[in-house]
């Protein structure tokens, strides 16, 4: 895409304008949570207030912890993220690798339920969840958030790795199983390390999700020690008196971690793996 | 015998995991919800008998309820249409090398990686007529001299919430479509440029088609995804005023929780599910097709 007859080359002016602009817009709301969370509650709520804070008050990003269990509604975010993401990518790769890799009957069955399965977001099925966890002793537990996380991630992680697998050719498998590969070890010698970045995509979908699960998780958990940050950070939110600041403190905790880790992996998606794998 | 019928039994075998995973966890919840629109039950939750249609009927017999309904298609519409749209764009841009490229990337990938519900109270918070930082910000600009009410208007709340529905969808599609666009092959681009194609002749009859795959998985799953959307609406307005900013999700989730009325409530997502159906079949019937040629 970097030809000659680019017409973003044309004027590479209006090309890097465009760009610019669009990271001003994306930046936006968070440079305004930062600034408002700088600010004390008497500020935020003066009439022609400024854009940055008069007196920043860096004491809200700690006050914050004490004003609420934050570290623990942390280490219950990344449990859930992290164990959802685990369970999600053990049931979805085999899955995806005999949709795209085996005939059988059925298969198109099983496509079309998974499309069928994502009609009802969670949100829509919640009755019916709060049931089935009720009767399987889930509710109040971090493992049931996991569950429902990982099952409802299934139709991304299988479309997903299912597209990764079939845009590859044959051919590198083929070869192993000449040098004596069975199935299992074809895939995760061959097949996964070329599918990286669709595999890194899929994985850094679903732990964001999970991370960023809030409304099973709000139905599920009243234990205030086993809420995570999304659900925790409502503290701050009541229902005549929003605590901006403190909103804002808190939420950035939730999201920086999660921006920080998407912004590591990323890099991984560009370095373009699958064409070295093809080519090389 | 034995292999024959153990090579048979394989590919089921591989499946398994994930199929007990979503059935345990979805297909029995559907199968609870669907029950549960056609009984008649307290506000308890606890199912007192069969109401046949009841709940349906009651349902279609709101006045609020096409207000609902229109909401959500013209919602679901612009949010998919325009970030596809968008995200396609951007996803281009990123893929043609220039100076901050990684830079513009990283940031681009913020809002994906932001919490809706948080999103959704730094948008309510910027827009807000009094003390907002939209506001504060064209004040200090010298673009407007007094505070501007960006909410005069159920339609205005409305159209932000739009506004925010995108937002948050483009980076989906844009880092969608962009790991398509990455794992071209390069030579497709050479050979293109050998024979003189100018750049929308490659765009489409090289790029468009390659990331087909990566645009139709995005765009069913924003349909869906977007039709489904619950937390930026209640976060801004809860659907209010008078159910004008309300989608399905929203309603039926006051009819579940605020108003305990748990049928109609169900009710409202078999409605839901059955028009989403009709999107998922149309994508069925193209993909069985395809399989067919």
């Amino acid at each position: 895409m970097e030809g000659k007859k680019n017409p973003f080359r044309i004027s590479r002016v209006f090309f890097y304008l465009c760009i610019f602009l669009i990271c001003i817009v994306t930046l936006y709301p968070y440079f305004a949570m930062f600034c408002t969370a700088l600010k004390s509650r008497a500020e935020i709520f003066t009439p022609n207030g400024t854009i940055f804070p008069i007196h920043a008050l860096w004491s809200n990003f700690v006050d914050v912890w004490q004003k609420a269990p934050m570290s623990k509604y942390m280490l219950n975010s990344l449990i859930v993220a992290g164990g959802s993401t685990l369970i999600a990518m053990l049931c979805g790769i085999p899955a995806a690798y005999a949709l795209a890799r085996m005939k059988f009957r059925g298969s198109m069955v099983l496509l079309g339920f998974v499309i069928v399965s994502q009609m009802f977001s969670p949100v829509v099925l919640l009755i019916g969840i709060y049931k089935v966890m009720m009767s399987l002793s889930l509710t109040n537990s971090l493992l049931g958030l996991i569950f429902i996380n990982a099952a409802f991630n299934q139709a991304f992680t299988i479309w997903l790795l299912r597209g990764t697998f079939l845009s590859i050719p044959i051919d590198l498998e083929e070869a192993a199983k000449i040098d004596g590969c069975n199935q299992v070890s074809s895939l995760i010698k061959v097949l996964l390390p070329v599918s990286a970045p669709g595999i890194v995509t899929t994985l850094i979908f679903i732990f964001i999700n999970a991370w960023n699960e809030y409304t099973v998780a709000l139905t599920l958990i009243s234990a205030d020690v086993l809420k995570p940050l999304t659900v925790g950070i409502n503290i701050f939110n009541g229902y005549n008196m929003i605590e901006w600041q403190y909103l804002f403190a808190a939420s950035l905790y939730a999201v920086i971690p999660v921006v920080i880790l998407f912004m590591c992996i990323e890099k991984n998606l560009a370095s373009g793996l699958t064409a070295g794998g093809v080519k090389g | 015998m034995n292999k024959k019928f153990m090579r048979k039994v394989n590919p089921y075998l591989w499946i398994a995991p994930s199929v007990i995973l979503m059935a345990i966890f979805i297909v029995i919840p559907i199968f609870m919800v669907f029950r549960m629109s056609i009984s008649d039950i307290s506000k308890a939750g606890i199912i007192k008998g069969f109401a046949g249609m009841g709940n349906f009927q009651k349902v279609m017999g709101t006045p609020a309820f096409k207000i609902v309904l229109r909401n959500t298609i013209v919602w679901t519409i612009f949010v998919v249409g325009l970030s596809t749209l968008l995200g396609f764009i951007l996803a281009l841009m990123l893929n043609s090398k220039f100076k901050g490229r990684k830079i513009a990337r990283a940031i681009i990938v913020f809002p994906w990686a932001t919490t809706l519900v948080v999103q959704a109270s730094a948008w309510k918070f910027i827009i807000d007529t009094d003390y907002g930082t939209l506001n504060s910000l064209l004040r200090t600009l010298g673009i407007i001299q007094a505070n501007v009410n960006w909410t005069p208007t159920a339609g205005a709340y409305f159209a932000w919430e739009i506004a925010c529905g995108i937002f948050v969808t483009i980076p989906f599609v844009c880092f969608t479509v962009l790991a398509g666009l990455q794992s071209i092959d390069q030579s497709y681009y050479e050979a293109a440029e050998l024979d003189g194609a100018g750049y929308f002749k490659t765009l489409f009859k090289i790029t468009v088609p390659l990331v087909t795959p990566q645009l139709t998985i995005s765009t069913v799953l924003n349909i869906i995804y977007v039709f489904n959307s619950f937390p930026i609406i209640w976060t801004i307005t809860k659907g209010d005023p008078a159910n004008r900013t309300d989608t399905i999700v929203t309603y039926l989730y006051k009819l579940a929780f605020y108003n305990g009325k748990q049928g109609q409530a169900a009710a409202v997502s078999v409605i839901g599910f059955l028009i989403l159906l009709i999107c998922a079949s149309l994508y069925m019937i193209s993909v069985l097709r395809k399989g067919d040629e």
